[in-house]
């Protein structure tokens, strides 16, 4: 078995002080200089057109939702987190959705419902906060995923703006 | 049989029949829009154009559906020509198609739709504005037409004229002001408006009742049998999300139904999709019917039935040939009387397309097994002399009548197998346990002509209830005298 030597601390070492010393002053620079922590939820995280956060409905300026319950963002979904029951309208566009559900525990935020949506209806939202205290009411309905055009305005342009690079 | 080659290989092809079935019979891809197998061809569309050479003669591009088959023929469905050919009438077709792909119900089983994807171009050469025609036209209460998205194939022309042969509907009107209409916009009558849906390539007759119900790529298809009558036509079930039956559609079958099948088939699941299930198993106790397990359940029905002097099993005609099999074991085994309920067929309701007004779909399949038939009169009378009896199948208590039923007398011990649940409160009444219905269960219904048509379970049965199967075999091996079997040997048949 062989005995570890330790070393001999100098006198320095052993009176300790100079290290705490050295570590205060650690402290104090920090304290005055440039903050790294972030006050979240007070202060959110900055978002810019690219986040993908949790996807919204686009309403229109007539209030009525763009969506036409095509069906196509819930064929897309890999995670099954889309359900949509349409219903007939009065206005020249036929249909709407009567139920609109994103099961946001699904949902990973994979942008496919907004790449297969032919009507420019839904779109990730810089949205990113989600805390509830029970599942059934993280199953957002009509009510929570409309979103006025210009909220979501930053994302539909950038998202204009690939499609045309295609 | 003609020998003709198709894309190099040498078939046998019907000489009565047009080209392009003999190329779809040999797993050729022809479009086809205006053709249909069950209407007579004129070829309007020009979808089907292949390439033909026969002998000496040049290789021409003609529309198969409109050419006879004929000896030697050298057929390339896959030429350039014949590409070439198609994708310029699919871009005629498309100048005056809406792009609502979106919000059309045809969508996912467009014939149009999936041939623009596979040989159309992405981009509209011309300029000039799309026709505008009505929208939303209603043709009675169950059809509703879109004149912009109709291509004028008139199928739904010629299915009026040749299949119901009520000549309601006309291309009217010459060039891009043609549209598809009624006689001074009168709704649509008849008994078979429904095929109209089905024949029609695009989305432009569209059923009422479907109409912005499901996306059709969500639903569940499975192949069934109609219940309305002893016809008994090849049907498709469609079921959204485990859920409700969204559509019923004609599955072809050339022995009993072709292509068609008539309203009231395509329409009667609304009614009893709306009717309460009996979805438990109930138990007489000291407060009227209480809920009881399955197992016991049946433990107190053999032991009524084995108690009685007269029993007596009465089925509707809604059982399938499997069922009633068990049903006259259970007879055997327990010395009753087996009968099953037939109502009179109504010669008013028949047509000589398909409908025969005879409403039990399986009359000819009960009978022939050895069954007793009683009308609805009859079998009343027959509970009123037993002193047990075992009501079972699908709407057994309403082909009984509920105040028959109400009126029997107390000290008759009543036992009810049923899909729905019984309106009000029957007296007699000691037992009742919820069946699948004609959508969740499998099974076999002989048609009046003797054709066996076949029943798939479309979606799982409700919870509560037990398939009739189960319930029969073990209630015969209860009272058969081979012994009795233990709780155990119920859960084993209940999980067959």
């Amino acid at each position: 078995m062989a005995l570890v030597k330790r070393k001999e601390l100098s006198l320095a070492e052993k009176l300790y002080l100079p290290e705490i010393a050295r570590g205060l002053s650690i402290t104090l620079t920090k304290m005055f200089g440039k903050s790294i922590t972030r006050q979240y939820p007070e202060e959110p995280l900055p978002t810019t057109a690219v986040t993908r956060g949790q996807p919204r409905l686009v309403e229109r300026q007539d209030g009525h939702l763009a969506c036409v319950s095509c069906g196509l963002c819930e064929a897309a979904c890999p995670a099954y987190a889309i359900t949509i029951d349409g219903q007939e309208t009065d206005r020249p566009i036929e249909r709407e959705p009567e139920r609109f559900e994103i099961d946001m525990l699904r949902c990973i935020l994979c942008g496919f419902c907004e790449e297969a949506c032919p009507k420019d209806a839904i779109f990730m939202s810089s949205e990113l906060e989600l805390a509830d205290y029970d599942r059934a009411s993280l199953v957002y309905g009509l009510d929570q995923l409309r979103r006025q055009r210009p909220a979501l305005q930053r994302r539909i342009d950038y998202i204009h703006g690939i499609n045309e690079r295609w | 049989m003609t020998i003709i080659t198709v894309n190099g290989r040498e078939v046998e092809a019907d000489p009565a029949r047009p080209l392009i079935d003999a190329c779809h019979d040999n797993g050729a891809h022809v479009p086809h829009y205006c053709y249909h197998r069950g209407l007579s061809p004129v070829g309007s569309c020009r979808i089907c154009q292949v390439v033909v050479s026969q002998g000496d003669m040049p290789p021409r591009v003609v529309a198969a559906c409109r050419t006879p088959v004929a000896k030697g023929m050298v057929v390339n469905t896959e030429a350039e020509a014949a590409h070439g050919a198609r994708k310029e009438c699919l871009e005629f077709i498309l100048k005056n198609h809406p792009l609502d792909c979106p919000i059309c119900d045809k969508a996912g089983e467009c014939s149009l739709q999936d041939n623009a994807y596979a040989e159309g171009q992405s981009e509209c050469r011309s300029v000039e504005p799309r026709r505008e025609l009505a929208k939303r036209k209603s043709l009675g209460d169950v059809i509703v037409l879109d004149q912009e998205r109709c291509i004028l194939c008139s199928r739904c022309v010629r299915f009026m004229e040749e299949v119901p042969q009520t000549p309601q509907l006309a291309i009217v009107g010459r060039g891009t002001h043609s549209r598809v209409e009624t006689w001074q916009d009168q709704p649509l009558s008849g008994n078979y408006q429904g095929n109209l849906s089905d024949v029609c390539p695009v989305g432009a007759l569209t059923l009422k009742d479907f109409r912005f119900q499901a996306r059709v790529w969500n639903l569940r298809k499975s192949a069934s049998t109609c219940p309305e009558c002893s016809r008994g036509c090849s049907v498709t079930v469609e079921v959204l999300r485990d859920g409700p039956v969204k559509r019923i559609r004609p599955r072809h079958n050339e022995a009993v139904n072709g292509y068609w099948m008539c309203d009231e088939g395509r329409l009667g699941f609304h009614e009893r999709e709306q009717r309460p299930r009996l979805a438990a198993a109930l138990l007489a106790g000291a407060s009227g019917l209480e809920t009881a397990s399955a197992s016991r359940v049946i433990e107190v029905c053999a032991d009524l039935i084995s108690a009685a002097e007269r029993p007596l099993l009465l089925a509707s005609p809604f059982i399938t040939d499997e069922e009633a099999e068990l049903l006259k074991q259970l007879s055997a085994s327990c010395g009753a009387r087996a009968a099953v309920v037939i109502r009179d067929t109504e010669s008013a309701d028949a047509d000589t397309i398909l409908r025969t007004g005879d409403p039990s779909p399986n009359r000819r399949g009960l009978t022939e097994a050895g069954l007793e038939a009683l009308s609805p009169a009859a079998a009343a009378a027959a509970l009123g002399e037993a002193d047990c009896a075992l009501l079972l199948g699908e709407r057994s208590a309403e082909l009984v009548g509920f105040e028959a039923l109400c009126a029997l007398p107390v000290k008759l011990r009543l036992v009810l197998l049923d899909s729905y649940a019984p309106e009000g409160e029957i007296p007699a009444l000691n037992a009742c346990l919820g069946i699948p219905d004609w959508t969740e269960r499998p099974g076999t219904w002989t048609n009046i002509d003797g054709h066996k048509g076949q029943l798939l379970p479309a979606r799982p049965a409700p919870n509560g209830t037990r398939p009739l199967t189960a319930t029969l075999r073990v209630l015969a091996s209860i009272l058969a005298e081979s012994g009795t079997p233990t709780a155990a040997d119920i859960a084993e048949e209940a999980t067959r």
